[in-house]
């Protein structure tokens, strides 16, 4: 701001006091709104730094890294486990959501609507209620398929169980998205496929990142259906963590498991707002 | 490079005929625009030669060969959209690369190629940019670049400044009419507003419900139009009712008639479907209607004399309202006795008219 002089007022010319009251009580306004939304950070937090701060205490007294020896060692086959199956279910999501998304909005598919809200049943379904159900739809499919007890039945259970979490954010996205853009693509010499991952798919990019961290979040932590479908071998962190309260009690060991969980989903949220968020939710039309 | 024909092309949605029997021939090179109110069908019709849109029936040809089955994407047309139509996820650069990248060209002539349209439209070193970091003129701008780079054989534009304001409008038609006059590319222009019709078109195709209702040059559509659509479309013209008595043909191989219309007569160019006795309309562009006298009664051939209703100084010109025995006319006077017309009290003026055009009604 250099070579800023300060302008003066003509003669006569007053400058009224704010309707919000003097800079000092506006002071005392800002720091208790930012107190206020800490107030409630903090209390979010709470749990999690408690297990936290319990896996850290040792047995013999004092604190240490102890019980991340065994995140390191067993748990870790586990946590993986739930990587590849969250990793597979978005991309499972992704398969079915793109080009549903694309039937539902571009043509006129009918009973769009009864299909829309019958989507939705998976979401507000009890979760038990989705485990019983899929047990007793996979004991009539054993015949054709062994889903039960197996990684694929689990899978399947998740896809059932969130695709809509990725469908109609794109849905939404596909909307909002106007034709032209498509339409230049394909006057410049753009083929279907071309247009699609050069232009519509980078565009769709905040409604494909909202429904991939939904059943990243949704999958990765899932508990009451893997409880119904999954046999012994297919042990995911969030069964182990439940298995681990019953076996081995409230031990550092179990808190150290559940914080690494925790940890491991609040890392990938944030990896994620930096690295997908701010391309996608930047340089688009919806900024 | 290429010669567009249009043959009995027809678009319709269910019951609504978006566009109905439309032939055209356009030769290489020439610039036509379509012109019309909304609705009336102009950008289905862009839109079927650019193949966003399947004709219901009629051909379309580029260079003797129909189109009709090719997708967009293999026309190597441009098109310029009314919303540039950018990719917002895109620099500038990379937009205007975007049709060469999909032909797989080399990198390096694809970078040459982006740095000749920069050049092009005057806006070198803008590559980097996002478009939604430049005005709404140089937006349009970058979106006939990347629509130029492809090196398209037709140039499509369906309103592309429509959404701009009314000084760059101004400039941006005549660099368009300059890009497409040293690409020597064949255009067609869609607009529904007249003078840029008139300003940049060889020919000009006025379109009414899906209907061609004239096709000509910007005089013959100004000055003898066919319809009374066009009539009172382009310009805003007076329209007197009147009875053709007489025709005479001229020298010149034109036809003009003598046309009763209440208490005068007017003389007009008639097209040879007109014939003695016919109900017509006589249509006069304000500015072909001249003050030759002030509170006189001259009464001669030719001359009409009404009294002024109401006086507008719009600047270069002066509007009158004048009421000649029942017959209202608008009058636009310019030049410098435009300015003796301003003074205050009752007035009588006799009038010419001259480039008088008749409609059968
Ligand atoms: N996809 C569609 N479905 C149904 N009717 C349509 C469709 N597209 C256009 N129409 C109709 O076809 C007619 C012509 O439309 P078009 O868009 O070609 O008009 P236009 O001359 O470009 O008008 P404007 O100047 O407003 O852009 C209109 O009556 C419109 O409602
Ligand atoms: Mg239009």
């Amino acid at each position: 701001m250099s070579g800023s002089r300060p302008i003066d007022l003509p003669a006569g010319v007053t400058i009224p006091e704010g309707a919000g009251g003097s800079s000092s009580w506006k002071t005392v306004r800002t720091v208790l709104q930012h107190a206020y939304i800490w107030i409630w950070l903090v209390i979010f937090v709470i749990p999690f730094l408690a297990t936290l701060v319990y896996s850290f205490e040792s047995p013999k007294g004092g604190y240490s890294l102890e019980a991340y020896d065994f995140v390191k060692g067993a748990f870790l086959e586990n946590l993986v486990y739930s990587l590849e199956l969250t990793l597979m279910a978005i991309i499972g999501n992704l398969l079915i959501s793109i080009p549903a998304a694309y039937a539902i909005v571009r043509h006129n598919v009918p009973g769009k609507r009864l299909i829309l809200s019958t989507l939705n049943v998976s979401l507000y379904a009890p979760a038990a209620v989705m485990g019983l159900s899929l047990l007793i739809t996979y004991a009539y499919l054993l015949d054709f398929m062994p889903l039960t007890h197996s990684t694929w039945g689990l899978l399947a259970a998740y896809v059932v169980g969130t695709f809509p979490l990725m469908l109609l954010p794109i849905i939404v996205a596909l909307r909002d998205m106007p034709m032209v853009y498509q339409e230049a693509a394909h006057t410049l010499g753009a083929s279907r496929a071309q247009s699609l991952f050069r232009i519509e798919l980078p565009l769709l990019g905040p409604g494909i990142g909202a429904g991939i961290l939904m059943t990243f979040v949704i999958v990765f932590n899932e508990f009451l259906v893997t409880l119904f479908i999954a046999g012994p071998e297919n042990q995911t962190a969030a069964l182990r963590v439940y298995g681990l309260t019953r076996t081995a009690g409230f031990s550092q060991s179990t808190a150290a498991a559940a914080a690494t969980m925790q940890l491991v989903s609040f890392v990938v949220v944030l990896v994620f707002f930096k690295l997908v968020g701010s391309r996608y939710l930047k340089g688009t039309y919806f900024a | 490079m290429s010669r567009v024909q249009l043959i009995s092309v027809a678009k319709r949605y269910g019951d609504t005929v978006a566009v109905r029997d439309f032939t055209a021939d356009i030769a290489d090179g020439e610039f036509v625009t379509l012109l019309g109110p909304s609705g009336c069908g102009k950008t289905t019709t862009l839109r079927m030669v650019a193949g966003l849109v399947d004709p219901s029936s009629g051909y379309i040809l580029f260079d003797d060969q129909v189109m009709n089955r090719v997708p967009t994407n293999k026309r190597n047309i441009g098109l310029a959209f009314q919303s540039h139509a950018l990719f917002p996820h895109m620099s500038v650069a990379k937009n205007i690369a975007f049709g060469l990248t999909m032909k797989r060209r080399p990198k390096a002539e694809i970078r040459n190629k982006v740095e000749e349209m920069l050049d092009l439209i005057e806006m070198t070193g803008y590559g980097d940019r996002m478009p939604a970091q430049l005005s709404g003129g140089q937006q349009q701008r970058v979106a006939l670049a990347r629509m130029l780079a492809t090196d398209p054989r037709v140039l499509l534009f369906d309103e592309p400044l429509s959404a701009l304001d009314r000084n760059l409008r101004d400039t941006l038609k005549y660099s368009i009419l300059e890009l497409q006059r040293r690409t020597k590319k064949t255009a067609i222009y869609v607009t529904h507003d007249q003078s840029e019709a008139f300003a940049i078109s060889d020919r000009i195709f006025v379109m009414n419900q899906g209907r061609v209702e004239q096709a000509g040059s910007q005089l013959d559509i100004y000055l003898r139009p066919a319809t009374e659509f066009v009539a009172n479309f382009v310009g805003d013209n007076n329209a007197i009712s009147g009875v053709i008595e007489s025709i005479a043909s001229l020298p010149d191989g034109q036809r003009t008639a003598r046309v009763k219309a209440g208490t005068f007569e007017l003389q007009g160019y008639a097209p040879d479907t007109l014939d003695v006795g016919d109900e017509v309309l006589a249509f006069v562009r304000p500015e072909n209607i001249e003050v030759v006298g002030q509170n006189t009664q001259q009464q001669a051939d030719g001359l009409v004399s009404g009294m002024v209703e109401q006086i507008v100084f719009e600047g270069p010109t002066v509007r009158l309202n004048v009421d000649c025995d029942g017959v209202l006319l608008n009058v636009s006077a310019s030049g410098v006795e435009r300015l003796t017309l301003l003074d205050k009290g009752e007035k009588r003026v006799t009038l010419r008219f001259r480039d008088v055009s008749l409609v059968k009604q």
